[in-house]
């Protein structure tokens, strides 16, 4: 069991049991009407919120074994390098928020539909694969590493950042067939969830120290600018703000 | 079914029989009178203690928490096994002016007998003509589960030498009748006071009145015409609309007084309402000599506690509450101004922002807005600083909240 999952049940329902619940509700209803009609004001509870635990940057990895967390954290510090702008996707610890993802709710696609028939489908129908997220990424670092092996006599986490990026143009592109898995499916999660993890809430394990926030200017979880949005042109100096807060939220010790 | 109307038909006949009996003291079954009775029964708040289920009306069971134990609110029905049945109209008064019980027994002041002794006669006898009315509920109820030695009613005989005073209303003769239909309402059936008023170390009313109080870890705001912390600063039709509605610009109800509104004060006429307004607001039940403290001045901005507050309240607040505290009305509560925010007591604020709150809904406000909870967000420091911030900016001034303060309302809240 996951931290993720646990927090969801602390908080009240699992996003499985209120899809359930709200399933049957609909079953239920159907049957005599078509529209569910409430009264008086809804039901609510002190302290009802659903919240996210922090993830812990210093805990082992959850998911990934500790080489497949040295191949992730190569290949996202290609993806996102250190550059003027910004730390490396590896520095602002993708890697880490990449492994919480898979060992939560979204690993195993547990809210997806996951049964089959799988069948290739056109590209407008979307992901077909009958893999889940913490397949992918096993099969696919795995045959990652069995290519480098074979064909660059290293793995791919000893390779230099040039050669490290030509593969990983190939991956995208096609031109390296990977063993076990597609390898353009592969190159795309994973540069989907570099993303994420860049951009993501600190929370999560990714965008330390909101370094992605403060490099785009986006002032992170607030939730009105009525006061500002007329200043049109101008730097309005925003700090941003992570859901767990910032530095000015304590007062000096 | 047949059997159950021979019943019902017997005990009717058997219930008419003890009224022809006691004659001189018989309920009145007039339509006026009953109808009056239904409406002091309303603006006593008589279901808030003794309606345990929407079912079963006045049929009591209710849990009341005492600093003292557990007191179960009883069956007020008319049944004869459970409820009182069997009482007369004096028995009635007696519960109701002087805390005896049917056979002498002395009742606990969780009943508010106290306040309930100003009735006057003709309102005692509409109420229990109204009582009559009631379906007879046959539901046993253990009213006294207090621990020893409080579990021993005759202490209350003590109790009241030391905080009773069985009195009848007086009306002020200086004073319109507005304001003695106020005093009437507000000292008597409405009993204000039980909860805003501090308590001694006994429960009885202490001194201060109208100056505040927590219960049930809410802080029961000062109701005097204090104009900082108390009401004095509202208008007359802000305080109505707060009675009438559940909320106004500066509040809304939550917590024991969301239950008064939604069972009573929501349903008063206006005319009772507005009587009651200009009581509190005239101060004319309080002490001749009674003056509203000097506000305090306010923290200034650079404290280490409003200044992280500040941040905080950017952040996390000024979204619904607006950067300037001015609020939505009807929506968002305004804080620059709010006696509640200046209170003595920041208990209120303290949960609202950790547990969160629902408004109470009314028939003329349905909305029953929601603040959410941040407990789960907000450390206690962070609490403690952002309240800091709120009840010393745009106006406002009081004292700090301490983190202490909030880490062991947090684990009173959750034990909950």
């Amino acid at each position: 069991m996951s931290k993720t999952r646990d927090t969801a049940k602390a908080g009240g329902l699992t996003r499985r049991q209120l899809l359930g619940s709200s399933a049957a509700l609909l079953v239920g209803a159907s049957g005599t009407a078509r529209a569910l009609s409430y009264t008086d004001t809804p039901e609510w509870q002190p302290f009802s919120n659903i919240a996210a635990t922090p993830v812990d940057d210093d805990a082992d990895w959850q998911f990934f074994t500790p080489d497949e967390a040295a191949t992730v954290e190569a290949i996202v510090e290609r993806l996102i390098p250190a550059d003027d702008l910004s730390v490396s996707g590896k520095d602002a610890g993708c890697a880490v928020f990449i492994d919480r993802q898979l060992a939560g709710l979204y690993g195993d696609y547990e809210r997806r539909y996951m049964h089959g028939p799988f069948q290739a489908g056109t590209p407008q129908q979307g992901d077909q694969s009958p893999l889940t997220p913490q397949q992918r990424y096993r099969l696919g670092l795995a045959s990652l590493d069995d290519h480098c092996r074979n064909t660059q006599d290293a793995l791919f986490k000893d390779l230099g950042g040039e050669q490290r990026d030509a593969i990983l143009a190939q991956l995208e592109s096609g031109d390296i067939a990977l063993d076990d898995i597609d390898s353009v499916a592969f190159f795309e999660i994973v540069l989907q969830n570099t993303m994420e993890g860049f951009f993501a809430d600190p929370m999560y394990g990714g965008n330390r120290d909101m370094v992605a926030w403060k490099m785009v200017g986006f002032p992170g979880a607030r939730y009105d600018y009525r006061d500002y949005i007329e200043r049109h042109n101008e730097d309005l100096a925003f700090e941003p703000v992570s859901i767990q807060g910032r530095g000015d939220w304590s007062t000096p010790a | 079914m047949t059997t159950r109307i021979g019943f019902t038909l017997l005990g009717l006949a058997g219930t008419s029989l003890v009224a022809l009996s006691s004659s001189a003291s018989a309920a009145s079954t007039e339509y006026q009178d009953i109808e009056h009775g239904r409406y002091l029964s309303v603006v006593g708040d008589c279901a808030a203690c003794h309606t345990e289920s929407d079912a079963q009306p006045l049929a009591g069971g209710v849990s009341l928490e005492t600093p003292f134990g557990t007191l179960m609110a009883p069956n007020i029905t008319p049944d004869a096994k459970t409820g009182l049945g069997d009482w007369t109209f004096d028995d009635f008064k007696a519960a109701m002016t002087e805390g005896i019980g049917k056979g002498g027994y002395h009742l606990y002041p969780a009943m508010p007998y106290p306040t309930y002794t100003l009735m006057r006669d003709e309102d005692l006898r509409d109420l229990w003509a109204y009582l009559q009315t009631v379906d007879p509920v046959d539901h046993e109820v253990d009213a006294n589960q207090l621990p020893f030695p409080f579990n021993i009613r005759l202490a209350m005989m003590g109790w009241n030498w030391l905080n009773f005073e069985d009195t009848d209303f007086a009306p002020d003769p200086d004073q319109p009748d507005d304001i003695n239909r106020g005093a009437y309402l507000v000292e008597g059936l409405g009993h204000c006071g039980t909860c805003h008023t501090p308590r001694n170390f006994m429960g009885g009313e202490g001194g201060d009145k109208f100056s505040g109080a927590v219960i049930d870890n809410w802080y029961a705001p000062d109701i005097t015409p204090d104009a900082h912390k108390g009401i004095g600063g509202w208008s007359e039709d802000e305080l109505v609309e707060y009675l009438k509605t559940g909320g106004n610009r500066y509040d809304f109800a939550s917590g024991p007084m969301a239950d008064e509104v939604r069972h009573s004060s929501q349903y008063w006429t206006d005319e009772d309402l507005h009587a009651v307004a200009r009581y509190l607001q005239s101060g004319a039940g309080l002490a001749d000599d009674w003056q509203a403290e000097a506000a305090p001045a306010a923290l200034d901005a650079e404290n280490a506690q409003v200044s992280a507050g500040s941040a905080i309240y950017f952040d996390r607040c000024a979204g619904c509450h607006t950067p300037d505290g001015s609020g939505e009305t009807g929506m968002f509560p305004q804080l620059a101004g709010s006696p509640v925010v200046n209170g003595d007591d920041p208990t209120s604020l303290i949960r609202v922002v950790l547990a969160g709150s629902r408004a109470v809904a009314t028939d003329a406000k349905p909305t029953a807005p929601a603040m959410p909870a941040l407990g789960w967000n907000l450390s206690d420091d962070d609490v403690a600083n952002v309240l800091t911030f709120v009840r010393n900016s745009w106006g406002n001034a009081a004292d700090a909240v301490s983190a202490e303060e909030v880490a062991e309302l947090r684990a009173t809240l959750q034990d909950e």
